[in-house]
């Protein structure tokens, strides 16, 4: 055994913003050799979305072969992934925390709680932007989709927005797994209502006019619709215009950010009160 | 109105620079409520207590279960919000400066608590490193100088499920210094390790002591207590029952002598035998194993040995027997029971 007195003094980093994003990075970090710990991380990323691709083109491809209308349902299939990922990983990733008898080490850390489940949160959405291009390479290489994209640039941008916004939701989510023990049953259950309300498979315009107002409040409905502009030639969605698309997309995604945060500190406050957060 | 004043006067208490750890009057109920919100029952878990911890003290905090010791440890180590009463940690309001007081401690969690399983050493200690905000390039040298301090450097890029419990716990301790923090909080940190673990553990400690951290350590083994702390806080009912050095402590019991003797076939029904003689104050005894041990509290002392071993039943035997002065557990058991 080695000697205390011969360590190194633990100097700190300095400056908020460094030190924020320490935590954000250690946390990615985590969660990710984590991710790849489990061998069951193959069947989200790999056998799911090969199954969300074989159902969408069993349903409509033999119909649309060759035009583009494949193209959309390769996109669909794709957010499919990405949401059904983000919404089991981000709900879950610091309730696993409990079960795994760490939660007590997380809540003794020194930085808002928050900011360990954002970064946790920005790894289970990538996870979800792997499965997506997962779906992408099945769709192109097996189905011969021809990935025509309209304006490269612009599909990228509304990609990137949809990843975050499908962030920001999964941090929101999180708090409701903390609030409540029963918490995963709850997000669990918005796996398949989101699918249907933001238009992943079908267009949302065929949704009866009561569930409309559900899809609107929910970024990824207006990330998918940002994406399928800048990449189908021809389509025309909810609003006909991407940048609408994008402007509702962040309102929504500042939105679900500021109501996690504020929840989460709200959730910090009730645990210290009450005591009983680490409990499973 | 006294009690208002009472109040008024608590809040006005300003932290004593020279302590690490001052309580004051600390008092943390739960309540209980129904499906319907109203409340069913309020526990109190501590009841008013007071203590302090100097800077570079090694502090112990003992109790029987239920005691209060994991309430205490949670409020001071910001896990949890008391009731009434004040807690300061360094000079710090455990309520208003919470992440200040996170970066200058360290916490030790007992059991198999607070690992990330499935990862390394090393991965869990760049984590916590990270979480704890250390310079990223002091961590690169000061993670592979703690898991050599910790004995743990040849097998730090192992996943820690494939560790003994003896090592994850020595992992515990170098998880809680990763930050250098000035205080270190080690709640029951050698519960469930074999003799060698815990001895190991217990080095740690001292080491740690002469490193100049002050120390408030949680356990359940007296000798542990007796054998590290300068000052023993016994807590009982929510209550602190005594507070003073082990050897002043053991004074309260200065009146008893121990009998204590190493059997073989003894069963339940002698140690009744025994509790019901004359002058025995108290009978603890571990019958688990195969050899069981027999610890008799009385003023008689060996005046006493020829009724303890009349009462033996003739299919067991006596295989050695000891006076011994009284230890720590046995003026904590006196403390606890009274």
């Amino acid at each position: 055994m080695g000697e205390l007195s011969e360590l190194t003094p633990g100097k700190k980093t300095e400056g908020y913003l460094a030190r924020r994003g320490q935590v954000l990075k250690a946390c990615i970090v985590l969660t990710a050799k984590l991710f790849f710990a489990d061998p069951q991380w193959i069947i989200p990323s790999i056998i799911a979305p090969f199954i969300f691709t074989l159902v969408a083109f069993f349903l409509f491809g033999g119909e649309a072969s060759g035009s583009s209308f494949l193209l959309y349902l390769v996109l669909g299939s794709g957010l499919m992934g990405m949401w059904g990922t983000t919404i089991y990983g981000s709900s879950n990733s610091i309730g696993f925390d409990r079960w795994n008898g760490t939660m007590e080490s997380t809540l003794a850390a020194p930085v808002p709680l928050s900011w360990i489940a954002l970064g946790r949160v920005l790894f289970n959405t990538f996870e979800g932007v792997i499965n997506a291009l997962f779906i992408l390479v099945i769709g192109l290489a097996w189905f011969q989709v021809g990935f025509g994209v309209v304006n490269p640039g612009l599909f990228f941008l509304a990609s990137v927005s949809t990843f975050l916004s499908l962030s920001a939701f999964g941090l929101l989510m999180c708090t409701v797994i903390l609030l409540s023990r029963k918490g995963g049953f709850i997000t669990n259950s918005m796996e398949i209502p989101v699918y249907i309300a933001t238009g992943t498979m079908f267009p949302v315009s065929i949704l009866p006019m009561v569930a409309l107002p559900f899809s609107f409040l929910l970024a990824p409905t207006w990330g998918i619709e940002a994406i399928r502009l800048s990449a189908l030639p021809g389509y025309t969605g909810l609003t006909t215009s991407y940048w609408t698309d994008l402007a509702l997309l962040a309102v929504e995604t500042l939105a679900y950010l500021a109501m996690a945060f504020v929840l989460f500190k709200r959730v910090e406050s009730y645990a210290k009160r009450n005591g009983t957060l680490d409990e499973y | 109105m006294e009690t208002q004043e009472a109040l008024w006067k608590v809040s006005q208490q300003t932290p004593d620079p020279q302590l690490a750890v001052e309580v004051i009057a600390l008092t943390r109920e739960y309540t209980t409520r129904s499906f319907f919100g109203t409340v069913s029952r309020v526990t109190r878990a501590l009841d008013g207590i007071d203590l302090s911890v100097k800077t570079g003290e090694l502090f112990g905090l003992i109790g029987p279960n239920g005691a209060g010791k994991t309430t205490t440890v949670k409020i001071l180590t910001t896990l949890l919000t008391q009731t009434s009463g004040e807690a300061y940690i360094l000079g710090l309001d455990v309520r208003k400066d919470l992440y200040e007081i996170r970066r200058r401690i360290g916490i030790v969690f007992g059991g198999e608590r607070g690992l990330y399983n499935r990862v390394s050493a090393i991965d869990n200690l760049r984590y916590f490193s990270d979480l704890y905000g250390v310079d990223p390039v002091v961590a690169r040298d000061r993670i592979p100088q703690l898991l050599k301090a910790v004995g743990l450097a040849d097998r730090a890029d192992e996943r820690v499920e494939k560790y003994s419990r003896g090592m994850k716990q020595r992992l515990h301790i170098a998880k809680a210094l990763v930050h250098d923090p000035e205080l270190l909080v080690l709640d029951e940190p050698t519960i469930g390790l074999d003799p060698g673990g815990a001895r190991d553990i217990r080095n740690m400690i001292r080491e740690m002591q002469k490193q100049g951290k002050t120390i408030l350590l949680t356990t359940h083994y007296m000798f542990e207590a007796e054998e590290l702390c300068q000052r023993v806080a016994v807590i009982s009912k929510g209550k602190i029952v005594a507070l003073d050095t082990p050897s002043a402590l053991k004074k309260l019991v200065r009146d008893i002598s121990v009998i204590e003797l190493r059997t073989y076939g003894v069963t339940g029904d002698y140690v009744e035998a025994i509790k019901r003689l004359p002058n025995v104050v108290r009978v603890i005894a571990d019958l688990d194993s195969e050899v069981q041990t027999i610890r008799i509290q009385s003023p008689l002392g060996a005046d006493l040995l020829s009724q303890v071993t009349s009462a033996l039943p003739s299919d067991a035997k006596i295989i050695d027997r000891t006076i011994k002065e009284p230890t720590l557990e046995d003026a904590y058991l006196r403390l606890v029971e009274e």
